[in-house]
């Protein structure tokens, strides 16, 4: 028998347990530790939006002398400035501030929608809920929408924000 | 650096020498990680196409096809499932194995910069192909973890905060999801046998099969445990749901934790800065740069013995460039070339039974010339004073055995234990040694990848240039003992007993 070598059962039955060892890693790595997503008396607020704000400054008349300047192609006679100001959002929560965000538009030229998506943990129970929404130049809050959700543990509120369903919109999951 | 390398190694060999006390020496899986991983791979592969075709990439049957795979009583479905999913998360354990322990031996350095470089891509293919393959099981884990991923991704400054909303509500997601991930999910993995091909690309007689009997055991290991703990699927996936805790896979889904855990922003930052590190390691080390092997032609006949031994394709065969009658000459690649001398041990005319004035060999390397090494051999010889005398050629590579040199013991180290022609052990025993030995790298395991097999073969008579018949093979041993000196000396003590009574 070569140096160092053991006895052909006893081989066998370690390679057994090499090969048991590395299964018993797999199995369990492939499962576990379970990971703690929340605390058991959480639920969740996903505050998710696409919307795209005022543009920052209205269109206005070229002057004689601005048109000038201007090659013969470009003169336009109206200046609509593409970049529009960003969305400011607040989400209050029994009174009290939850979240508060503003969200700069997309794009090089800032001319495109601002996107938010925020995961928020909040203890489960009943809540009242104050989302507002501000998307001109002046910075006023344009959209308010106020709702009152009872949230077990785990269960998400969606709060999506639709023009097109005039403003804010609770959903319960 | 040097030092923590040797400290590194050291501990490699002793773990490698654990799994030598149950598995034969070729057969060690500590050796065979990459190949295993490939193994690994193709498991998944295979398994993966048959699953393929029996999932349903809509919303509404993707997850349907899992628990139906699961359901089948003949135990088929949960083999198939069991199979895909563990050859998965095997492959990504063993590709660490191998990265580190190729780390540890330094294999990042000199020549071998392309094999590490084009390692690390890998790394990010097979995170992404397992990944994706999590998330068509359309459970509450896959829902989690796609959630994460887009929230992850939405981290970086170019993405914008549009993905997760993909997934907050049922209605959301449609059938086009997972067509897309199915895509991803198999194109991804095309693409890594793709880079394991680059990968592979310098090693010449790259290993990429692992011995039978380890094939053998990974399946059964495989399938036992396919059958015993099922790869299941959670509940089904409910956007308006969370839940407290949840099962991952944490061969794939751990970077979703550490985003938590670190912030999505460090989490990006600390995996650019490890690819980073990793992709630029070879150059920061720091490096020791042998003379590469040199051809001289007027020894050289064209026999290509030495690109055929030589393991990293540094030795290629060009056409003549002198007058002489031969039609092809050896080229080295001075950019592939480890200065292993493995080439030298291959060359017909390395052998110090040469009568010329200065005995120069068609290959050699400029740092340990054949004459020098023939003079080594002359005067070790003649320095012994006791019996019975033993030569000794030590691989440097496994270690510092010098220190076993003594009265009867005379030792000479070389590059690699396949850099010795086996002419010189013929030749020491013309010169009045009893008995000779070439100690190297543990089987299997030589640090220049095929030397330990070329030593075999030359001595058996096997490969040329071999050892000639007339040469008593009793007097002549091979020790693997690697970096255990003990083990070497005990060998050694072993030939010596053997040639006392013998």
């Amino acid at each position: 028998m070569p140096d160092g070598m053991l006895p052909k059962p006893l081989r066998y039955a370690l390679q057994a347990l090499a090969y048991a060892a590395f299964a018993a890693v797999l199995g369990y790595f492939s499962t576990s530790p379970a990971y703690r997503l929340r605390a058991d008396d959480e639920a969740v607020v996903k505050l998710s939006f696409t919307h795209a704000a005022q543009l920052a400054r209205p269109c206005r008349e070229r002057s004689a002398e601005e048109l000038a300047r201007l090659a013969p192609n470009m003169r336009n006679k109206m200046d609509c400035p593409r970049e529009r100001v960003e969305v400011k959002v607040e989400l209050d929560m029994d009174g009290a501030p939850l979240y508060r965000i503003g969200a700069s538009p997309a794009g090089l030229h800032r001319d495109g929608a601002s996107t938010v998506y925020r995961r928020l943990a909040i203890p489960a129970g009943r809540h009242r809920f104050r989302a507002r929404l501000a998307d001109g130049p002046d910075g006023e809050f344009s959209f308010t929408a106020e709702t009152v959700v009872d949230l077990a543990p785990g269960q998400v509120l969606i709060v999506d924000f639709a023009t097109d369903r005039s403003g804010f919109v609770f959903t319960r999951g | 650096m040097p030092s923590l390398l040797r400290r590194l190694r050291d501990a490699d060999d002793t773990l490698g020498a654990v799994f030598d006390r149950a598995f034969p020496a070729a057969g060690n899986p500590w050796r065979h990680l990459g190949a295993l991983a490939f193994l690994c791979l193709v498991i998944a592969v295979a398994s993966g196409i048959v699953a393929y075709a029996l999932y349903d990439t809509s919303v509404s049957g993707a997850y349907e096809s899992g628990l139906r795979l699961q359901r089948d009583p003949l135990l088929l479905g949960r083999l198939l499932r069991g199979l895909h999913r563990y050859a998965a998360d095997a492959f990504v354990l063993l590709t660490v194995l191998h990265l580190m322990r190729e780390a540890a031996r330094g294999h990042f350095l000199g020549a071998r910069w392309f094999s590490w470089l084009s390692g690390v891509p890998l790394l990010w293919l097979l995170w992404i192909a397992g990944l994706t393959g999590l998330w068509l099981l359309a459970d509450e884990r896959a829902l989690y973890s796609v959630t994460a991923t887009a929230e992850w991704l939405q981290a970086l400054p170019l993405a914008a905060d549009l993905l997760a909303r993909n997934f907050l509500t049922p209605d959301a997601l449609n059938d086009r999801f997972y067509s897309l991930v199915m895509f991803v999910h198999i194109g991804v993995p095309l693409l890594t046998l793709a880079a394991v091909w680059i990968h592979v690309q310098r090693a010449s007689r790259a290993r990429l099969w692992p011995p039978r009997a380890l094939t053998a055991g990974c399946l059964a290991m495989f399938t036992l445990l396919a059958l015993a703990v099922p790869a299941g699927s959670l509940g089904p996936a409910d956007p308006g749901h969370v839940a407290a805790r949840i099962s991952l896979d944490w061969f794939y889904q751990f970077a979703h934790p550490l985003a938590d855990l670190l912030s999505a922003k460090a989490a990006w930052l600390l995996a650019a800065a490890l690819t980073i590190l990793l992709a630029c390691l070879p150059w920061l080390a720091p490096r020791r740069a042998p003379a590469p092997a040199r051809v001289n032609l007027d020894n050289c006949n064209g026999c290509a013995r030495c690109a055929a031994d030589c393991p990293f394709g540094a030795v290629v065969m060009v056409p003549r460039t002198d007058q002489r009658r031969h039609p092809r000459q050896a080229s080295v690649v001075e950019d592939l070339c480890t200065a292993c001398g493995i080439c030298v041990g291959a060359c017909p005319s390395s052998t110090p039974f040469r009568s010329i004035e200065d005995l120069v060999s068609g290959i050699e390397l400029p740092d340990a010339p054949v004459a020098r090494m023939r003079q080594q051999l002359q005067s070790g010889i003649a320095a012994l004073t006791a019996s019975p005398r033993v030569m000794l050629f030590t691989c440097r590579q496994a270690g510092r055995h010098t220190v076993l040199a003594d009265a009867r013991t005379a030792v000479m180290p070389v590059e690699c234990a396949a850099m010795v022609p086996p002419s010189f052990i013929e030749y020491a025993l013309r010169l009045g040694a009893d008995g000779a030995m070439i100690a190297g790298c543990r089987e299997g395991d030589c640090e220049f990848r095929l030397g330990d097999r070329w030593v075999r073969e030359r001595i058996g008579g096997a490969r040329e240039p071999h050892l000639r018949a007339t040469v008593p093979r009793e007097r002549i041993a091979l020790s693997w003992a690697g970096r255990d000196a003990e083990r070497l000396q005990r060998e050694v003590a072993s030939l010596q007993s053997r040639l006392r009574h013998g």
